[in-house]
């Protein structure tokens, strides 16, 4: 058995000849039994990653290598969440339950599916048409760790989820995915959701990965710096820098230890994030190499 | 991980194993299935409730004398007779629906069947089950494709019996279009037909309106042609006599033509007599099964292509 969720490798796709690639170059590896963040700004190429690794687009370029397998060998073990949550509107919530056990014969767990829906009070006679944007979250999550996936693929799962429905969903998937020792990768551009929840972050810009790896070990290669306007940055890689009238903040990956005058901190998720974005020319960082893991 | 993955997965049913996307396809279009079964049985009604009327439809028509003879009955009676144009609009209009099923069935199958789902999203939400695209759209195509197999077969069958002895005064010649089309086998092949190019409509299009659209339109190109050239399908025969010339009953004119030669007019007749009925009926249903293969294959390329 790997110990490779998903894997890829130079990775491209493009939609249209004329329009930049959606993702270019993508290189990464996510080892088994990690909670993902998928983060990047709007048009990062995010939901075009998990609809590669979900096997529903084709590469324009490069391979991505999903538990092992290609994508559409390993249909079976994984879920996929799409940003809209499609399900059909015309079943009641029971009867989408009851597609996918005739969907997935060999792996259906019922009592999981039925729970998820049961703690949202809803009633399994509903209409699919007749619900929020919320429940019918609850429900195609249901119907997703219905299936026993090895690796969940969540676009945008808690976007349109209230602040208790969200908190109860993510402990619902997290107990779920660490019972079971699930892979999860779920996408969000709301960072502080994701920062209690993830131990993985992979950091997407303009279709390539700027951030890979380990959420500790990245959090702990960056420094928050405050000193002195002038103070030298110099050996240190920069990631952003500001000056706000004599005062000098920064967040560096140091190279050794920090100059005089200068003070670090360890940044938040969410400074690492934003300062990642800030700045789209800071050379990425790349924490999962094979080696890293093994 | 090995024993973890052995213990969460539930022990195979092969019972659920079996038929499971059959059950979801039914599922998801139990709609159009309930307005199948409904429009399937409303017609068997129709056509068994004009058989009935037949004979008196058939006595409506008879030969009759002023006053009544022996062996002919009187005009009055006959024309007291109502039940054969009762019999006979209701046959013009059963042999219309039967040759127009592939209308409805292509605007379903390019619409609610394939093209809703991948506008919407569900298709995706199909093929990240355990069911691969290809097998999806298989079984989509396939539970459809039988249920109209079977429904217009019998329809055809019952629609014969319902004609009777076929008397074209009363249900029209062999080869009027709508005749023609709802008393053989080609009913069901363009019905067949109007599925796969329906599909083939979604696949390409990805949008249930537009889908529709093309579909109904490819579906109407392929009715219309057809039609037009059903004369050509086989080899008629050429019939030239001096002075007038009398065609069979029942003879599919295709073209006449008086020409004076020698003081004498040679009239040139070419017909399909009604023995074509037959062969004509083989070529049509060839040319249609073979565009619906045509429409299937490309719809299957397409969706392999798309997806890895």
């Amino acid at each position: 058995m790997t110990d490779t969720a998903i894997e890829a490798a130079g990775l491209g796709r493009r939609f249209g000849r004329r329009r930049a690639p959606a993702l270019d170059g993508c290189a990464f590896r996510l080892p088994m039994g990690r909670v993902c963040a998928l983060t990047g700004p709007n048009g990062a190429g995010k939901s075009t990653l998990l609809a590669l690794a979900a096997g529903l687009l084709r590469p324009t370029e490069g391979t991505v290598t999903v538990l092992g397998t290609t994508p559409a060998a390993a249909r079976e073990r994984l879920a996929y969440v799409a940003q809209n949550k499609p399900l059909y509107p015309q079943l009641t919530i029971a009867g989408t339950l009851r597609l996918g056990r005739d969907l997935n014969p060999r792996r259906w767990d019922a009592r999981t599916a039925e729970r998820i829906v049961e703690e949202g009070d809803l009633d399994p006679g509903t209409k699919i048409r007749a619900l929020s944007g919320g429940q019918r979250t609850r429900v195609a999550l249901a119907l997703a760790l219905g299936k026993r996936p090895e690796l969940l693929l969540l676009d945008e799962p808690m976007a349109d989820l209230d602040p208790l429905a969200r908190h109860q969903l993510t402990a619902t998937l997290m107990a779920d995915a660490a019972d079971h020792g699930t892979t999860v990768v779920m996408s969000s551009h709301v960072v502080a959701e994701l920062e209690g929840s993830c131990d993985h972050l992979l950091l997407l810009g303009s279709g390539r990965v700027r951030l890979a790896g380990p959420l500790d070990e990245l959090l702990a290669a960056h420094t928050l710096v405050t000193g002195r306007a002038g103070d030298a940055l110099d050996p240190h890689t920069v990631v952003e820098s500001r000056t706000t009238g004599r005062q000098l903040t920064a967040l560096v990956r140091p190279a050794g230890p920090l100059g005089d005058g200068l003070h670090g901190d360890r940044p938040s998720l969410e400074e690492v994030v934003l300062a990642h974005l800030r700045a789209p020319d800071a050379p990425p960082l790349l924490l999962d190499a094979r080696e890293a893991a093994v | 991980m090995t024993a973890l993955t052995a213990a969460t997965t539930p022990a195979a049913r092969p019972v659920r194993h079996r038929g499971g996307l059959l059950r979801a396809v039914a599922r998801t279009h139990r709609t159009a299935l309930v307005l199948w079964l409904s429009a399937l049985a409303a017609a068997t009604a129709a056509l068994i409730w004009l058989h009935s009327l037949g004979d008196e439809a058939r006595d409506g028509m008879s030969a009759c004398a002023t006053p009544p003879t022996d062996r002919l009955p009187s005009c009055a009676a006959v024309e007291a007779i109502t039940a054969d144009e009762t019999y006979a609009n209701g046959i013009a209009v059963l042999a219309t629906v039967l040759s127009w099923v592939m209308f409805p069935v292509a605007a379903w199958a390019g619409g609610a069947l394939v093209g809703r789902e991948l506008e919407s999203g569900t298709a995706r939400l199909a093929w990240t089950q355990s069911v691969g695209p290809l097998r999806w759209l298989a079984v989509k195509l396939a539970v459809p494709a039988v249920l109209l197999t079977a429904g217009t077969g019998t329809l055809v069958l019952l629609n014969r019996w319902a004609r009777g002895d076929g008397d074209p005064d009363l249900v029209g010649d062999w080869y009027y279009p709508d005749a023609f089309v709802s008393t053989g086998p080609v009913a069901v092949a363009y019905a067949l037909a109007g599925l796969a190019l329906g599909a083939l409509a979604g696949l390409l299009w990805r949008r249930a309106l537009p889908a529709t659209g093309v579909a109904l339109a490819a579906a109407l190109l392929v009715h219309s042609v057809l039609e037009r050239h059903r004369e050509d399908l086989w080899p008629a025969v050429t019939r030239t006599e001096a002075g007038s010339l009398e065609l069979p009953r029942s003879a599919f004119q295709v073209a006449w033509a008086d020409t004076p030669r020698h003081g004498v007019t040679l009239t040139r007749a070419t017909f399909h007599p009604e023995s074509h009925f037959w062969p004509l009926q083989s070529m049509e249903t060839g040319l249609l099964l073979a565009v619906t293969a045509a429409a299937t294959a490309t719809a299957c390329l397409v969706l392999n292509r798309r997806l890895p």
